[in-house]
């Protein structure tokens, strides 16, 4: 990979790796510090990443920074961070959203990130093992499970609006 | 492919919000939801669950560019002073005449003719100059005693005309320059006694290349005295005609050159231009 497509990779991904991790994280500042670290990983190897692999290399450093940056900070709550979050860039207006990306916040960090994979990014079922180190029928047992978890999230009685 | 049932419709209804089926799955268990109601709710619950994309852009994108924006060093303006006097203006050259090649072979034989017969001097001066007789030297030269330098100078003149008619190669040079000196002094003597021994001591000769002196000895020739005026008549007519032959010289610029020495150049040159010009209208 050449400094050109380093930097084209920049202009392609950049919204796509932020929106996955900020959608995971709800931390906007914390989501740019994952996302400069994985631009900053993939500069350093761009001689052994090809141009075609780089938004793979790309969601799955910044899946893993995810992870341990979530592990690291287990003690604070994901639905307080999330209220306090009152600065995020995006503000979700209609009620169906914002219930579901509550039901989001009920998921662990593998079954959002499958989600967010699967939903903002269209990757397979290969393409989601690849980037989380998951089997094949592993991706899409958790999907199912994170599916049927935001659905019955969503038909709950006190969220039926 | 599995028949699409009660037991398994929802794990197709899961693949078909993740987007794994095939075409026929797809229509396989759109009639299937057709058919079952409960299946079309369990659907309906489940797009719900499919987020869609926020247009959510990274706020400090810019940063993660590398070396975007390059540095571009102006370079110095820094202007030569003097750069007026660098200018060059490449003067006027004179005009180029073409000559036609008859004219430029003509123009070469001259040249050549010129150089071959030692007309031209290499140091400007004309070969005529040089090798016409000296007044002095033949005065001196001349080893008759008790005459006058004009005398002596008829004298060999006259005998130099004599001799010369024997010698056709002469240089019409000395006979030119004895007809010159012989119209200076149109006052002849009526009477010479001349003994001309080696009179023409310093008589130029024409022997093909150079004209030089040509030693010659000469027997006594000894005029009659004052009665015979026809024969002295007779020779000043031929110096006279030898002088009329004088005005064949031409003076070209500041060289004079003899009509004769170029006349079969010409004649020449003319004849290589007409056979030239006759085979031109041949072909």
């Amino acid at each position: 990979m050449t400094e050109k497509d380093y930097n084209e990779s920049v202009l392609l991904y950049a919204d796509n790796v932020y929106r996955f991790i900020v959608k995971n994280l709800r931390h906007t500042e914390d989501a740019e510090d994952i996302v400069q670290s994985a631009f900053e990983k993939l500069w350093m190897h761009k001689d052994s990443v090809e141009p075609l692999k780089a938004k793979s290399y790309l969601f799955t450093v910044a899946y893993h920074l995810l992870i341990d940056h979530t592990r690291k900070a287990k003690r604070i709550s994901l639905q307080e961070s999330f209220e306090n979050d009152t600065q995020a860039a995006y503000q979700e207006n209609k009620a169906l959203k914002k219930v579901l990306h509550e039901a989001l916040a009920t998921l662990n960090e593998t079954q959002r990130s499958l989600v967010l994979l699967k939903d903002y990014e269209g990757y397979s079922y290969e393409e989601i093992g690849e980037i989380t180190k998951l089997t094949t029928d592993q991706v899409r047992v958790y999907l199912h499970r994170a599916r049927l978890k935001l659905r019955s999230y969503l038909i709950s009685p006190q969220q039926v609006l | 492919m599995q028949n699409i049932s009660l037991h398994n419709y929802q794990d197709y209804l899961l693949r078909y919000i993740d987007g794994a089926l095939d075409l026929r799955e797809t229509e396989a268990l759109l009639a299937f939801v057709t058919l079952h109601p409960e299946a079309q709710e369990e659907l309906a619950a489940l797009e719900l669950t499919k987020l869609e994309v926020p247009t959510i852009s990274c706020p400090n994108k810019a940063l993660l560019y590398k070396n975007i924006f390059p540095v571009i060093v102006e370079p110095e303006t820094i202007v030569y002073p003097h750069k007026q006097k660098l200018f060059k203006k490449e003067k006027d050259k004179a005009p180029v005449v073409l000559l036609k090649w008859w004219a430029m072979g003509a123009a070469a034989v001259f040249l050549f003719m010129m150089v071959r017969y030692g007309i031209l001097d290499q140091k400007g001066g004309t070969a005529l100059s040089k090798n016409s007789i000296p007044k002095n030297n033949v005065s001196k030269a001349s080893p008759l005693a008790g005459v006058k330098n004009n005398d002596v100078v008829n004298t060999v003149s006259l005998s130099a005309t004599k001799v010369v008619t024997d010698e056709k190669n002469m240089t019409t040079n000395a006979i030119e320059y004895a007809a010159a000196q012989n119209i200076e002094h149109q006052t002849i003597p009526t009477a010479y006694t001349v003994s001309a021994l080696e009179t023409v001591q310093n008589m130029p000769s024409y022997n093909g290349d150079i004209i030089d002196v040509k030693r010659t000895v000469i027997a006594e020739i000894t005029l009659p005295s004052i009665a015979n005026n026809e024969e002295a008549t007779e020779i000043i007519e031929t110096i006279d005609t030898e002088t009329a032959s004088s005005n064949r010289s031409v003076m070209v610029g500041a060289f004079e050159i003899d009509k004769d020495k170029f006349r079969g150049l010409f004649r020449k040159v003319n004849a290589i231009i007409k056979n030239k010009e006759n085979n031109k209208n041949e072909k």
